[in-house]
């Protein structure tokens, strides 16, 4: 998508005339390709997992490897299904997951639906966080960029932007922690809440550990659980923050060179009026479609998130199923990911293709 | 029929109380968790175990172990500071036969759902291990249990394959003790841990009332409790799960949890240690760390170009001679591990620590021209080159270091040439038994505290070493001690196989672990469970 | 596309390499960034090849004459910035580092230089169901957070054994893994590209080989706009290894030293108020990071008239999401995990 479109000659409106009629049909022909492009895209993502996971070794040995005699090793692999052909386990695989069932994970006894609706819930709200705060940095620092561009502060803040991106997540989670919880002692160092036996006690709970306190009307956990989140929420965010800046910066130095914007400079409107109420919003609709696309950034960070403040979400857990070697659980997060990640990229496909007519191949 | 009826019931009423109270709870929450128990403070306990499954049928890890040690009754069991088996829920247990092993059971034992606990469960509870024999249980603690008998509601006998053994009372102790309610467990498969919480099915001193999988478990004390543990301390516990050591020992250290258990880095307890805020407890632990010689791949070993069993005992005996094992422990673990100079840890019966004058300076430490006069005595040439392997992942986080300073002890004697490598944990295991490692890293943790878990899983024939070790006296003697009745003789006898393989050195033990659990000032009794039974007993925990 | 609009004119050859080319032409603010980058990325590449000279102690050295160091002994004279829990001296560590990951950025990203262009030179000229079937394994590799794609690869690969090159080789494969899609990606279109220019059709009418046209007509031209996906791969490719070894999936500290895993480690320490064993490999990463970036940074807005120095280059803006240029940071810069 990104680059097959340079064959079109650049030019905005070019999608005119003869196309208008064609158009909505073409739309929805686009729509249904696009969207069943996301079942090879899935199929490549698990198979793919799937294999790897086979030659990486077997859970049993994982678990049990330096307590037992090889041969007993070898029994158990054989009663479990280990040492079968790798295909016949394959077409196995494939046939439970279209009958709807994942199985239950090896190394802890669990449906796999139960854990992702329990960790998942744990990153979304993790990432929730994130976001807020890296619309907070990206945006307005992203638009003082563009509009003071080229001067000291765009050099600033774009130097600010790289640094957010250079710095990992874990080294930052570790100044933080170091700062913040064990010297000043103002924030807990990690965990989601205090107070997880009152929490897992309500009823229906969402998973969602501010939801579920403000449904109880309890201010005291909500606090807990907001204070719990600062430290994961700014390390995580900060990372995102600065792609969003230079996305902001970027695409509104983009609009601020357009013709209309021109032609408002050239009727005397100042270059502050033209950031904030002109090139704004143009810009804005490729700002959204590319942040729709930092969700694999996102995820990733998640994961050295969730490591660095023991956030007990998906990504932890996957390393430690990974360590554990624990097949049902990581083809089930992975699944779970590359569905997230499917839709998401479709999502964005369709508002992309919404608004530009060209991008339908 | 009418018994699970009746449970249904109780589970439905509970669940309702339950439900009723805790829709109730929508005020503000205090710090003291708000229970205004007559017994004590709840205590809230740290740790970075994982459960695997409360099902004991599909569990054989220390995580698992310790909530059923909580919330399970044993046969036998040991009372804190001890590690002596002692009836459980039994009024008595002992060999009425070579074969045989009757327990009577105490009368009125009861689940904490209501249900009865006879002796069809005891049955039930050992049967399911047996026969769902999952990848991940203990079943292979079993293999000399032939059959369990109920001939009546208060008797089980079990009959064994192998008469008088020793080792069995141990095992009724380990992963495969805790006795299940034959009403909610499944007979041929795992039970979810949902299942098991809602239905109740506990009768150890504790029984769950909150249980989200490896982030909380909530016990609250089992009123019709019988065991040998007595009534607990406290009559609430939270058990935390965290996922970090050093979280744990932040939390720890500012005071948002009681009690710290399991595993806290080397580090961490040092600096805790300096702290006045908290008591930092040890208690012997049966970690074991040690290496692994591969009797075919080794320099000079059997299938190797230049065989010569003497010359590789030279070498492994030069080895031994030149590791200095406290400074290791100093210096890596800061001492929460101890050297160990057998291959029974200390403070097991019949431990002894022949491996201290056997070799380097007579006192525990290297001695070079020992070493030296060896290899020349031997006539190998000098410096061997040894190739060491570890595995990183698996046994602590300082696996690396470790055998760092390993390969620079024995590289300053000059008589070797160390290469140190290490492997992902998986790929280690297939590779280790496929003779790929000549020299390797391994560690042991004890299923019960018998001196015998050390030697049988080793020395014996088909062990899970697989080095290639074959001393057919010390087989025999291994052999001979698990059926020795007399104490005295046998740990005559465990002391004469440790001797044997220190001659030997089929591995070479290096440290010893300590079991370290960091309190806060304010809590008392949890040193009394540091014992050598490895079982860390919430019951014992009080706070001020 | 921009870098064939903004072809110099007749110069000596030297100064239409990349890099050089790119600082003739930069000005003002962006002129001192891309030199600040220029020197950071220059700093990591000699410290990496003098690392034996400057580092005072070897990087799995826990004593000397001797004696021991101490395990989180502060900064002191002997140990100017202290040294880890395990008894390693941080600045022999820290230094060490810019070896392995020098390497690992090399190795890492010429693999998947190497084996993306040729896919997508390939699979571009190609076309049909070899290009269709290889775009939806790339997408589907690309949409996938590296991260986890890394840490898997690091699992198969490390199977063998941890030494300094197996483990380099490890760290290396799995980013390339990563990699592979985006040179394959913008390989593949500069080649469809390409295929319909008029120098390509004539070599084909005067029946030129495919392998010909491939390697001398085709590849020359699709390759121009590596320079700038390398530099900020190579960003990216030591935060993927600093990722691998913070989640313990990285290379051992006796087969080489790796900032990331020392960062981990230092995680335990920081909570016991030990900063020095975290900060400097913690800094020592964000430098290369930032170094690295500054020059890939540069090179983009040189190459991107829009964002040159100078106002307006006389291109009008287009729109929609799909901007070539920024495609080049969009998809290969800042998105990937770290």
């Amino acid at each position: 998508m990104t680059v097959e479109s340079d064959k079109v000659p650049a030019g905005f409106g070019l999608a005119k005339g003869k196309k208008s009629r064609s158009q909505s049909l073409g739309l929805a022909r686009y729509l249904v390709i696009r969207f069943l492009l996301i079942i090879p895209t899935m199929f490549i993502l698990i198979s793919m997992v799937f294999f790897l996971m086979r030659i990486t070794g077997d859970p049993i040995t994982a678990a049990l490897g330096g307590r037992l005699p090889p041969d007993q090793l070898a029994d158990r692999i054989h009663a479990a299904g280990y040492d079968r052909p790798v295909l016949i386990q394959y077409f196995d695989y494939l046939g439970d997951i279209l009958r709807g069932n994942f199985g239950t994970t090896l190394s802890d006894n669990r449906e796999v639906t139960d854990i992702l609706a329990q960790y998942g819930t744990a990153t979304l709200e993790l990432v929730i966080y994130a976001l807020i705060v890296a619309f907070i940095i990206g945006v307005p620092f992203g638009m003082i960029a563009a509009y003071k561009r080229d001067r000291l502060p765009d050099a600033f803040l774009r130097l600010f932007a790289i640094l957010c991106y250079a710095t990992p997540v874990f080294f930052a989670g570790l100044l933080l922690k170091l700062i913040f919880s064990v010297w000043l002692g103002w924030f807990p160092v990690s965990g989601r809440t205090d107070y997880l036996s009152e929490l897992s006690g309500l009823r229906n709970p969402s998973g969602l550990y501010l939801l579920d306190a403000l449904r109880a009307g309890n201010m005291t956990i909500a606090l807990d659980v907001l204070k719990h989140a600062v430290l994961p929420a700014i390390a995580l965010g900060l990372l995102i923050g600065g792609v969003f800046l230079r996305l902001v910066r970027t695409n509104l130095i983009g609009t601020l060179g357009s013709d209309f914007v021109e032609a408002g400079r050239s009727r005397g409107v100042s270059e502050y009026r033209l950031v904030t109420k002109h090139a704004y919003k143009p810009a804005l609709i490729p700002i959204v479609t590319v942040m729709g696309l930092q969700i694999a950034l996102t995820l990733g960070g998640a994961i050295l998130t969730e490591t660095t403040f023991g956030w007990k979400g998906l990504g932890f857990m996957l390393a430690e199923y990974l360590t554990a070697r624990d097949f049902v659980a990581v083809q089930g997060i992975v699944m779970l990911i590359a569905v997230i990640v499917a839709l998401t990229n479709f999502l964005v496909d369709v508002i992309a293709a919404l608004i530009d007519p060209r991008v339908r191949y | 029929m009418t018994k699970s009826k009746r449970a249904l019931r109780l589970a439905l009423a509970t669940a309702g109380i339950g439900a009723l109270s805790l829709s109730a709870c929508t005020g503000p929450v205090d710090d003291s968790g708000g229970d205004s128990s007559d017994s004590g403070k709840k205590v809230t306990v740290g740790t970075t175990d994982k459960i695997v499954s409360l099902d004991p049928a599909g569990a054989y890890d220390n995580g698992s172990l310790t909530v059923m040690t909580q919330v399970y009754p044993f046969l036998l069991n040991s009372k804190p500071g001890s590690a002596d088996p002692e009836p459980g829920i039994a009024t008595s247990a002992e060999f009425t036969s070579p074969k045989e092993f009757t327990v009577k059971l105490k009368d009125g034992l009861k689940f904490a759902n209501g249900n009865d606990l006879t002796s069809s469960d005891v049955k039930f509870s050992f049967d399911r291990v047996v026969s769902i024999d999952d990848p991940q249980g203990p079943a292979a603690l079993l293999t000399n249990l032939d059959h369990v008998e109920a001939p009546d509601d208060s008797t089980v006998v079990f009959h064994l394959k192998a008469g008088n053994d020793q080792t069995f009372l141990g095992v009724l102790t380990s992963a495969t003790g805790p006795i299940v309610d034959e009403e909610v467990f499944s007979k041929d498969k795992i039970t979810p841990d949902d299942e098991i919480v809602k239905g109740k099915a506990f009768a150890g001193q504790y029984e769950i009332t909150n249980y989200t999988k490896n982030e909380l478990v909530s016990y609250q004390a089992f009123d019709g409790y019988q065991g040998l543990l007595g009534e607990p301390e406290s009559k609430t516990v939270d058990y935390k799960y965290y996922t970090s050591a050093n979280n744990l020992k932040l939390d720890i250290q500012q005071g948002n949890i009681d009690v710290a258990f399991r595993s806290l880095a080397a580090t961490d307890i040092e600096d805790l240690e300096k702290d006045d805020k908290v008591q930092v407890l040890k208690g012997p632990g049966g970690e074991l760390r040690y290496v692994v010689f591969n009797f075919n791949t080794m320099p000079f070993g059997a299938k190797t170009s230049d065989a010569d069993p003497d010359k590789a005992l030279a070498v492994r005996q030069a080895m031994a001679d030149s590791v200095n094992r406290q400074d290791i422990a100093t210096q890596v673990y800061k001492d929460t591990y101890t050297p160990v100079y057998s291959f029974v840890p200390s403070g097991l019966p019949g431990a002894i620590e022949p491996l201290k004058e056997m070799y380097g300076d007579g006192d525990g430490g290297p001695d070079v021209d020992r070493a030296k006069k060896r290899l020349k005595d031997a006539g190998v040439k000098t410096p061997v080159e040894l190739n060491i392997q570890y595995n990183a992942d698996h046994y602590g986080p300082s696996s690396g270091e470790e055998y760092a300073m390993v390969k620079s002890q024995l590289e300053k004697t000059d008589l070797f040439k160390v290469n140190l490598q290490s492997t992902e944990w998986v790929q280690y295991n297939k590779d280790r038994t496929q003779d790929v490692y000549p020299i390797y890293q391994l560690g042991w943790f004890p299923d019960y505290s018998d001196a015998d878990n050390y030697l049988t899983p080793f020395f014996a024939p088909g062990n899970f070493l697989a080095n290639h070790y074959d001393n057919k006296e010390v087989a025999k003697l291994v052999q001979k001690q698990q059926v020795t009745t007399d104490e005295d003789k046998r740990s005559e006898l465990i002391g004469e196989i440790q001797t044997e393989v220190g001659k030997d050195l089929s591995t070479l033990p290096l440290l010893q672990g300590a079991t370290v659990a960091i309190a806060g000032e304010d809590v008392d009794g949890v040193e009394s469970t540091l014992d050598a039974s490895y079982k860390f007993r919430i019951g014992v925990i009080s706070k001020k | 596309m921009d870098t064939t609009t903004s072809k110099p004119a007749r110069q000596p050859r030297w100064t239409r390499l990349p890099i050089i080319s790119h600082l003739r032409k930069s000005v003002g603010l962006q002129r001192t960034m891309l030199i600040i980058g220029l020197i950071l990325s220059g700093i990591l590449f000699l410290t990496a090849i003098f690392a034996p000279l400057i580092a005072p102690y070897g990087y799995a050295q826990a004593s000397a004459d001797g004696a021991n160091f101490g395990a989180q002994m502060a900064p002191s004279a002997a140990h100017i910035w202290g040294t880890t829990v395990g008894g390693y001296d941080v600045f022999s560590r820290v230094i060490w580092g810019a070896q392995t990951a020098a390497l690992v950025i090399v190795l890492g990203v010429l693999m998947s230089i190497f084996a993306g262009v040729i896919l997508g030179l390939v699979s571009g000229y190609l076309g049909g169901w070899v290009d269709r079937l290889l775009v939806v394994i790339a997408d589907a590799i690309y949409a996938f957070p590296a991260l986890l794609l890394a840490i898997v690869m690091s699992i198969v690969i490390s199977g063998g054994q941890s030494n300094l090159f197996g483990g380099i080789m490890a760290a290396a494969i799995s980013i390339t893994v990563v990699f592979i899609p985006q040179y394959f990606r913008v390989a593949r279109a500069e080649t469809i590209r390409l295929k319909a220019e008029p120098f390509v059709e004539s070599a084909k009418v005067i029946g030129t080989s495919n392998l010909r046209i491939i390697s001398r007509h085709v590849f020359p031209n699709a390759t121009r706009t590596m320079p700038l996906i390398f530099t900020l791969n190579a960003a990216e490719s030591i935060l993927t290894l600093a990722g691998l070894g913070f989640l313990g999936f990285g290379i051992e500290p006796s087969s080489a030293a790796e900032w990331g895993y020392d960062l981990n480690k230092a995680l335990a320490d920081a909570t016991s108020g030990i900063w020095w064993t975290g900060l400097f490999p913690g800094l020592a990463i964000v430098l290369t990071v930032l170094g690295l970036t500054l020059v890939g940074e540069s090179m983009n807005d040189l190459n991107d008239p829009r964002l040159r120095g100078r106002r307006r280059a006389g291109r009008k803006k287009r729109g929609g999401p799909d901007m070539p240029a920024d495609a080049y940071v969009n998809g290969t810069g800042l998105e990937v995990t770290k």
